[in-house]
């Protein structure tokens, strides 16, 4: 039976791809940072109709959990789950800044890098692959000033090239295949915030002053 | 420019006249004919409107036993053409006329002119008859066109909404007019020691109730993703990252079971719930929509295509202002029960809490605007007055007493509005309904004013996805095309 992997990723921009037994056969990015959820219903569409496929030959999809904005992080996963049930689709998460790493070579340190916004980054450090291709994690995925990133990184003498590409979706899906050929796939699709909601609790009763 | 749309009345005659003359010269017809047939019972006349401007017209005339309807007359005036409104106008004569179990819908268009018979074609409408010399004095032929309604939009829809505006995550299903699935999950419990609700909080919980909520939705309806035949989810308005959270959700299961997706609003929704509970909704009515995001009052004349805002809060919704009240008498969250709950031993008339906006000065912008700022701080004021002179409040008299300013107001402003348009009954909806004294106040005074009132079952007041999929159900029936898949969500979407 043909393997048919929608993978989604709203982490930054609106990313959708194709993969049918593995092979790229269609891939869309749109780099907006906003518009996620205007986009993401279209962007699925033509990414299937682009590969030839249809909706419900999709066996597997898989998705970007982040760490990314919030907000248009949780369309792309809310997405996903959602197509995966009415599909009848099985579901995987894979780490979006790994997904970025999965694509570079990981010879030396990678230190991947997203804007995280309020003037911070989403960080991952990556060295090496598993035999199946899955980025070894050295640090993170985390959200710092970059500054005080790159002093502690210094500061432990990590030597490091610093990656800004942005997360492919072809890759969340290369990368959710690798994990389950290595039998490390996730299927609890949990979105990776890194940050608390803003709130704080109630300072009590005072309402007038 | 904006512009929306009303049924026509008498009072409209003079401008529609002058439009009429405008548009149709040696043609118009006169005053007489206009007149009866806004009046007649078989026909149904739209205007679209410029603020209080008549900018276009249409009618339709269809007899109940007959299984064809007519357009009888479409203007849109000379500044105002090239805005889709002629377009508008004839859906909604389309809309109507499917509505109304027509089968067939047949107009007569000059032959001279080729734009509108353009629109008609690109409607659905298919030139089937030329009658040569039929517009006098000028001899023109008029050229007979119809359209079939499909008989496949009549039937009774499965349809499954979203709803996920604040901190509810509601998946319903409906068959047409009947409810099969209710499933609702709610948040609160995570924004009570925020005492109220936090927007990033609902998001989330959105986000991982998803599937769990949808699988029990299938479930109790005891229908296969296969019998669906439409998604439908609210896109305003509400708490845009919630928002999102449902659209993103919608749009990909629209995609995957390849079904047709109709964005909804949500305040309108809460009045399609009746529907549910009635098998149709009674028109005129007034709706009262009452919870912790909206205080609004609608007047529906028509579910899709004629539904009013009169008014709404300006500043806090009732339901935040029992959750800030309870604050401040140190009660827990959600207010507006633990509220009630004290309530229930205090004297109402105790202390006398302002009614906003209610004095003779607010009646003419704010008639049915509602205020509970000013009401908030009298309360706390009264409270933190007592306390500074050490003396004890009864919480039972302050609850009750806030409680019976708030039901007061809304009560009395949506009396007012049946009344003033002439609307003998009154629909209630949100999750404030919950509160017992709103409830009572409503039943009584409804009573005394010779108004009837609905109140349907708390599940469907309190937000829920089976009220998103009945007006999703009405708007198929009646033969409305879906929403384009690149829909956004509006917090502040209008009516």
């Amino acid at each position: 039976m043909t393997k048919v992997v929608l993978a989604i990723d709203t982490s930054a921009g609106t990313a959708v791809s194709v993969l049918v037994d593995g092979q790229v056969a269609s891939e869309l990015l749109d780099t907006n940072s906003m518009q996620h959820a205007e986009q993401i219903g279209l962007q699925i569409l033509k990414a299937l109709e682009a590969a030839d496929t249809k909706a419900s030959e999709v066996t597997s999809v898989a998705v970007g959990i982040g760490p990314g904005p919030f907000t248009g992080l949780r369309v792309g996963i809310a997405a996903a789950k959602m197509f995966a049930e009415g599909a009848s689709a099985s579901i995987y998460g894979v780490g979006s800044l790994e997904a970025v790493a999965f694509a570079q070579p990981l010879e030396t340190p990678t230190l991947v890098l997203s804007d995280a916004r309020r003037s911070e980054v989403y960080f991952g450090l990556f060295l090496g692959k598993t035999p199946a291709g899955v980025p070894i994690s050295l640090l993170g995925p985390g959200v710092r000033k970059l500054a005080e990133l790159e002093a502690q990184l210094k500061a432990s003498n990590q030597s490091y090239s610093t990656c800004l590409e942005p997360v492919s979706a072809a890759s969340v899906g290369r990368l959710a295949l690798a994990r389950i050929a290595e039998g490390t796939a996730e299927n609890s699709v949990i979105a990776n915030y890194l940050r608390a909601p803003d709130a704080s609790p109630s300072k009590g009763k005072k309402v007038s002053g | 420019m904006k512009h929306h749309f009303r049924l026509a009345t008498l009072d409209d005659l003079d401008q529609i006249l002058e439009l009429e003359k405008l548009s149709f010269g040696k043609d118009a017809w006169p005053k007489a004919t206009m007149k009866s047939e806004l009046a007649a019972k078989h026909t149904y006349y739209l205007v679209a409107l410029s603020e209080a401007e008549v900018i276009g017209y249409a009618g339709l005339s269809k007899v109940a036993s007959a299984s064809s309807a007519d357009v009888q007359t479409i203007a849109v005036s000379g500044t105002h053409q090239r805005q889709g409104i002629g377009r508008e106008l004839m859906q909604r004569l389309i809309d109507k006329a499917r509505e109304l179990g027509a089968k067939e819908i047949y107009l007569e268009v000059r032959e001279d002119k080729s734009a509108p018979q353009k629109l008609y074609e690109s409607l659905g409408f298919e030139k089937i008859d030329r009658r040569p010399n039929y517009y006098q004095p000028d001899g023109v032929a008029a050229i007979v066109m119809r359209m079939t309604i499909s008989a496949e939009s009549i039937k009774q829809p499965v349809v499954l909404g979203i709803e996920t505006s604040c901190d509810e995550t509601g998946i319903g299903i409906v068959r047409g007019n009947e409810l099969l699935a209710n499933v609702i999950s709610s948040s609160m419990d995570q924004h009570a020691r925020f005492g109220g609700v936090v927007p990033e909080i609902a998001a989330r919980a959105h986000l991982e109730a998803l599937e769990a909520t949808l699988q029990q939705a299938l479930t109790e309806a005891g229908v296969s993703m296969q019998e669906i035949d439409a998604v439908a989810v609210t896109n305003g308005p509400g708490l845009a990252g919630a928002l999102m959270v449902g659209v993103g959700a919608a749009k990909a299961l629209s995609v995957a079971i390849d079904k047709p997706i109709y964005a909804v609003n949500h305040l309108v929704a809460h009045v399609a719930v009746d529907i549910l509970e009635r098998g149709k909704l009674e028109t005129p009515t007034v709706a009262l929509l009452v919870s912790g995001g909206h205080t609004s009052l609608l007047l529906v004349r028509d579910l899709l295509s004629d539904v009013e805002l009169l008014g709404e809060t300006i500043d806090d919704a009732a339901g935040e202002a029992f959750d800030k009240i309870a604050r401040v008498l140190g009660l827990s969250y959600p207010g507006g029960p633990e509220i009630d709950k004290v309530a229930k031993t205090g004297d109402p008339k105790a202390i006398r809490f302002p009614r906003g906006l209610t004095l003779p000065k607010d009646q003419e912008k704010h008639r049915y605007n509602f205020s509970f700022s000013g009401l908030k701080t009298a309360v706390a004021r009264h409270v933190e007055l007592a306390e500074s002179k050490g003396e004890e409040i009864s919480i039972p008299d302050v609850a009750a007493s806030f409680r019976e300013a708030v039901v007061d107001v809304l009560v009395t402003k949506a009396i007012n509005a049946c009344l003033d348009h002439n609307v003998p009954r009154l629909i209630l909806g949100g999750g404030v309904v919950a509160n017992a004294r709103l409830r009572e106040v409503a039943q009584s005074r409804c009573a005394e004013a010779g108004i009837e009132l609905r109140i349907p079952a708390l599940s469907l007041c309190t937000d829920n996805g089976a009220m998103i999929a009945s007006l999703a159900a009405q708007k198929i029936i009646a033969g409305q095309p879906p929403s384009k898949l690149d829909f956004g969500v509006y917090s502040t979407l209008p009516i």
